[in-house]
């Protein structure tokens, strides 16, 4: 119970910071700007999916029916996803970084907390935050799923965004790990690019290895969990697999915090 | 479970810390009684921040255990932390929040009760004058508002373990007035312990004063039984001329007085200079000067010193190179001597002669005889001066 309102007072102060702070807008703005265009550019672009249709159709090749609001979904969530892993560093960076640098970590860890607890309450703020940013990008889906004839079950979607919130509280999480290592938020966003870079690639890996490093790998791979997700395949495993990252940057995260006492002199 | 049926608020026995090969404390004792102020006095370096961070469970000691309230500040940290109000070294504030949101924020992770809480921002933000302040960004306050938002920060909760780690540090004269005064309201039953390197500050402030030095305690007492114990009595300083040393036995005979140094000061009518130690609570100035007339002495300045608690603490901390500045040589042996002591203390000038200070601009003279000698200043400033123009020559037989 008193965990609880020690998350929420973290939490609240996270969220406080977020929305007091020009630097959240600017990123916000950046991901509205870039997730608005894709929008734009996956639905009615020059090689949008309608423009594609409709190409087929005027060439009249014998085409299975295709299933538009399904396709635009696997291809919008696949670029929202990687937008997201561009953007989250920004995000993380500060978690700890200006707490270090506020030398507020003291008023913290002398104060009835655990590291834990305040792990937490930073990643669900940062995380809240995210999830608004995602509303506006929403809406728009709404308004294009309605106008879908056949509807979209509405299954589909809600797994795909749970994949993409899933995906970026995975990065979220390990960026607050990073950020718990150094007092400096330009430090800390590189880092946590050069670990996006790197799941990236790993996800590459694992299409071109030979058996059985690539089911080794491709389980492993956060990407690989939420293209799973995004097509609608909610399995436990995928699910597993981020909460198993999620969980591994909290811990780490309270280690450092923790180890940070020590090592200061 | 320890309760608190200790009766000492902070129990320090034998706590040491050491980083890598570098000892930064060693072997600290001391205890505090609830409702008493103590003051942690030491120079730059001593190991005052590392005993409160070990006090305040932040930092784990090597050896030694510390006990707040009776409870243990390693294994029972979370029952510390919930009785003590801590405000570090550099006041931790988040530059985005208002004051009353950071207040409101840091009462509610010390577990202060929703419905408590309201009240209990007010009050501290009464307690330390920052009505005028409360929707204004931290980031836009000055350093003095900003300690005065970690002091508020540290009695937010009410506990009744206070450690204030230099809460004076960095504010202008006035301001650090209202900050001790707002300590000193503190007070009650409330325990503070506060550290400072500001040797008034703690004997105006403090209950005790533990003087720490190169991380070992060296002394406990109260401020008054420091200054009587440690450097006994009265002092005067006389200048003079005429003076015979057949002359010494009859000032040493006085009363109260322990011990006469003479020493001659380069001028141009020969004068000296004698330093009139006297047994603590005596006060034998007038027969001093009376004898000394009567015997054809020219008094040209008489001042007389009391021990301050720089002098003990001086004395506590350089026990392994004296200090020279008090004996007529270049005063700036030890350079880093003026930075340990706050700017309050008159050593801290001591490598400048000051015209105010006869002794250190006697000294100073001494030590640079390419000075016109009628540039000496013989301001009479001290309490007791008492310039003789009598002529000599009659009652010196």
């Amino acid at each position: 119970m008193i965990l609880l309102a020690n998350i929420v007072a973290i939490f609240r102060k996270e969220l406080q910071g977020y929305f007091g702070s020009p630097w959240a807008y600017v990123v916000a703005g950046v991901f509205w700007l870039l997730s608005g265009a894709v929008f734009f550019l996956v639905l009615l672009g020059e090689s949008g999916i309608i423009q594609e249709v409709l190409y087929n159709e005027s060439l009249g090749l014998p085409l299975p029916p295709v299933d538009m609001p399904y396709v635009f979904l696997l291809r919008f969530l696949g670029v929202l996803g990687s937008i997201t892993l561009f953007v989250m560093p920004l995000l993380s960076m500060g978690l700890y970084a200006e707490e270090r640098k506020a030398h507020t970590l003291e008023l913290l860890a002398t104060s009835p907390l655990t590291n834990w607890t305040v792990a937490i309450g930073k990643l669900l703020g940062v995380v809240t935050f995210y999830i608004t940013l995602l509303v506006p990008v929403i809406i728009l889906e709404i308004i294009t799923f309605n106008a879908a004839v056949p509807p979209l079950p509405p299954r589909v979607p809600l797994v795909a965004h749970f994949g993409l919130i899933l995906l970026a509280t995975a990065v979220l999480s390990l960026g607050m790990f990073i950020s718990s290592l150094t007092s400096s938020s330009i430090i800390a966003a590189l880092a946590t690019f050069v670990l996006v870079i790197f799941l990236t690639a790993l996800d590459m890996l694992s299409r071109r290895l030979e058996q059985p490093f690539q089911d080794a790998i491709a389980h492993l791979s956060l990407l690989k969990h939420y293209e799973n997700l995004v097509q609608g395949i909610c399995d436990s495993s995928s699910i597993v697999v981020f909460v198993s990252y999620i969980v591994l940057g909290i811990f780490l995260t309270a280690q450092s915090i923790e180890a940070f006492r020590f090592e200061r002199s | 479970m320890a309760g608190p049926s200790t009766p000492n608020a902070i129990e320090v026995e034998h706590l040491s810390k050491t980083y890598g090969t570098t000892a930064a404390i060693e072997d600290v004792v001391f205890t505090v009684k609830p409702g008493e102020i103590v003051g942690f006095l030491g120079p730059n370096g001593a190991g005052k921040t590392t005993t409160m961070r070990i006090l305040t469970g932040y930092l784990p000691a090597t050896s030694g255990t510390a006990r707040i309230a009776g409870f243990d500040v390693h294994t029972q940290s979370m029952e510390v932390r919930k009785r003590i109000g801590y405000l570090p070294e550099l006041p931790p504030l988040y530059p985005g929040m208002t004051v009353t949101e950071y207040l409101f924020f840091v009462a509610r992770i010390k577990g202060v009760r929703r419905s408590d809480r309201a009240a209990a921002v007010q009050r501290s933000i009464q307690a330390c004058g920052l009505e005028e302040k409360t929707e204004t960004l931290i980031r836009k306050l000055s350093k003095g508002y900003r300690q005065r938002v970690g002091l508020a920060q540290a009695i937010v909760h009410d506990p009744p373990v206070i450690i204030l780690d230099e809460p004076t540090v960095g504010l202008d004269p006035r301001q650090i007035i209202e900050v001790r005064n707002l300590i000193k309201g503190l007070a009650g039953d409330r325990t503070i312990i506060l550290s400072t390197h500001i040797l008034p500050e703690a004997s105006m402030i403090c209950d005790r004063v533990t003087i720490i030095n190169q991380g070992r305690v060296v002394a406990t007492d109260t401020p008054e039984n420091l200054m009587s114990q440690m450097v006994g009595g009265t002092q005067y300083t006389l200048e003079v001329n005429h003076w015979q040393d057949l002359l010494a036995p009859k000032i040493e005979n006085i009363s109260g007085v322990q011990q006469l140094e003479v020493e001659s000061i380069e001028s141009p009518d020969e004068r000296q200079q004698l330093q009139v130690t006297c047994t603590p609570e005596s006060e034998p100035g007038n027969t001093i000067a009376r004898t000394l007339i009567q015997w054809g002495v020219a008094i040209h300045e008489m001042r007389r010193t009391r021990p301050s608690l720089e002098d003990v603490f001086l004395e506590l901390t350089t026990q392994e190179e004296p200090i020279s500045e008090f004996e007529a040589g270049p005063p700036s042996s030890e350079p880093d001597q003026s930075e340990r002591l706050g700017p309050e203390s008159p050593h801290a000038d001591a490598d400048k002669p000051k015209v105010q200070d006869p002794v250190i601009a006697a000294a100073s003279a001494a030590s640079n005889p390419a000075e016109p000698p009628d540039a000496q200043p013989l301001e009479p400033t001290s309490e007791a001066v008492i310039n003789s123009t009598q002529n000599a020559g009659e009652a010196s037989a």
